[in-house]
């Protein structure tokens, strides 16, 4: 089972993490989930595979009740973002799914119909949990061609998709970066292969570089805290990416 | 707690896929009849006066062939119908051993919320795809039944034509070879007939 952290809280407001699953297979790659609570509402932001649903599902209902999350968020289309889908759906047949307009009718083939989706615009959108207005920040290309940041003001936390995610080797299981150096090594060549576009990077560099972020957090790897947020920035906005052999 | 298995729904799977080699099979061989008994026309035309009986049951064994085409192209029909619903029933087993792995690992309220889905929404669609598969199963049963009483008049038309072929004169080697040929022919449909039934009663 993964375990549930709670990495903000202000009043009603939260963030929680749920992270680091010891009984998954070594085959599936480890992501992290985050559900954003505001007072009884709630967005689960990629809720990831169907294959940890059982883990994301039972770590998550120790915090809230599964049966209130009527809001998915998901970055991009990829499996280990949303093929749970289908899963959630379950417990709330009206749940609502944001997700790029490139991918609404590419998701649904891991389940939901006409209804379930709401089509995020390039430019991005609000959403609004309780009484919260969160951000969806384009981050296209960046892996995927329509592909999204989350953004809470309120907590000053940006939730990244797989932009900051780090393979980590199995005995670093720390939720933040300790030593950022160390850390990176993990991040670059996933950074290089993965990340399409050097315009875009730098669109994105700039992007969220306007925002004021305590924590930026990937969907694989560790948190970036504090100084290390921008500190990954920079080091985002000089990498090569695009490279198939480094 | 009852689970669909995806082991069950892999036999439905391969079983179908068994049925529809067993039909293109037939169909092969329906094929093969039709120009058989075309020629066959042509030979009882030719050997004139002495092969007209021999000549009226090759219109006969063609009309059969061509009745056992339509019938295995609705066998077919039926059997992609089935995957429609094996496939749906892959998923639902596919779900429910993931709600099963989510039910094992929570506790509380969320093991409560699992059970309570499982046995009721879930539950029912099950039972659902299951009587969609019995009553396919049925039909499909049905329709090999009536096709067996087909061939079997099939294999007697092969028999009578045999019995005209004696009557053929200077043809009768040669009709007796056709006739010979439509029998050996009537009886590979009557083995793989044989063999879908057993597929269909097969309770494994
Ligand atoms: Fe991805
Ligand atoms: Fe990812």
């Amino acid at each position: 089972m993964k375990t549930a952290r709670v990495i903000f809280e202000a009043g009603s407001h939260k963030w929680i993490a749920l992270v680091r699953d010891p009984n998954r297979p070594e085959y599936l790659i480890d992501t992290n989930e985050y559900l954003v609570v505001d007072g009884d509402d709630a967005i689960l932001l990629d809720p990831g595979g169907s294959e940890i649903f059982p883990a994301v599902f039972s770590a998550l209902s120790a915090e809230f009740d599964p049966r209130k999350i009527d809001k998915l968020f998901a970055s991009h289309q990829d499996p280990d973002i949303i093929s749970s889908l289908s899963l959630w759906r379950e417990f709330n047949p009206r749940i609502k799914c944001y997700v790029s307009w490139l991918w609404t009718s590419f998701v649904p083939h891991f389940g939901g119909d006409q209804e379930t989706f709401v089509a995020l615009p390039d430019g991005g959108a609000d959403i609004m949990v309780g009484s919260q207005r969160l951000q969806a920040v384009p981050a296209h290309y960046l892996h995927s061609s329509g592909n999204f940041n989350l953004y809470d003001p309120k907590a000053r936390i940006l939730f990244s998709g797989d932009i900051g995610a780090a393979l980590l080797p199995p005995d670093e299981t720390s939720l933040f970066v300790e030593d950022f150096d160390r850390h990176i090594r993990h991040a670059e060549g996933f950074h290089r292969r993965w990340m399409g576009s050097d315009k875009a990077k730098r669109d994105w560099c700039a992007r969220v570089s306007q925002l004021d972020i305590d924590m930026l957090c990937p969907q694989h790897g560790a948190i970036y805290r504090g100084e290390q947020v921008k500190r990954f920035i920079d080091w985002f906005a000089q990498l090569e990416v695009g490279v198939v052999k480094a | 707690m009852t689970t669909v298995s995806t082991r069950d729904t892999g036999r439905e799977l391969r079983r179908i896929v068994h049925i529809n080699e067993e039909i293109k099979s037939v169909v092969a061989t329906a094929f093969k009849i039709n120009l058989m008994a075309m020629n066959a026309i042509f030979l009882a035309k030719r050997a004139g006066q002495t092969a007209l009986g021999f000549g009226v049951l090759s219109n006969e064994l063609r009309r059969f062939a061509t009745d056992l085409q339509k019938q295995m192209s609705q066998l077919r029909e039926m059997t992609y119908g089935s995957v429609a619903t094996v496939t749906a029933l892959v998923k639902q087993a596919r779900l429910s051993g993931v709600l099963d792995r989510t039910r094992r690992e929570s506790d509380g309220l969320s093991r409560q919320l699992i059970e309570e889905l499982m046995r009721t929404r879930h539950n029912q669609a099950y039972a659902r795809h299951r009587e969609q598969i019995a009553t396919l199963k049925r039909r499909l049963g049905q329709m090999i039944a009536d096709t067996a009483q087909l061939v079997e008049l099939g294999s007697l038309l092969a028999r009578s034509a045999k019995i005209e072929a004696a009557y053929g004169g200077s043809y009768s080697a040669a009709l007796m070879q056709v006739s010979s040929d439509f029998e050996r022919t009537i009886g590979e449909i009557q083995r793989s007939l044989e063999s879908l039934t057993k597929q269909q009663e097969d309770p494994s």
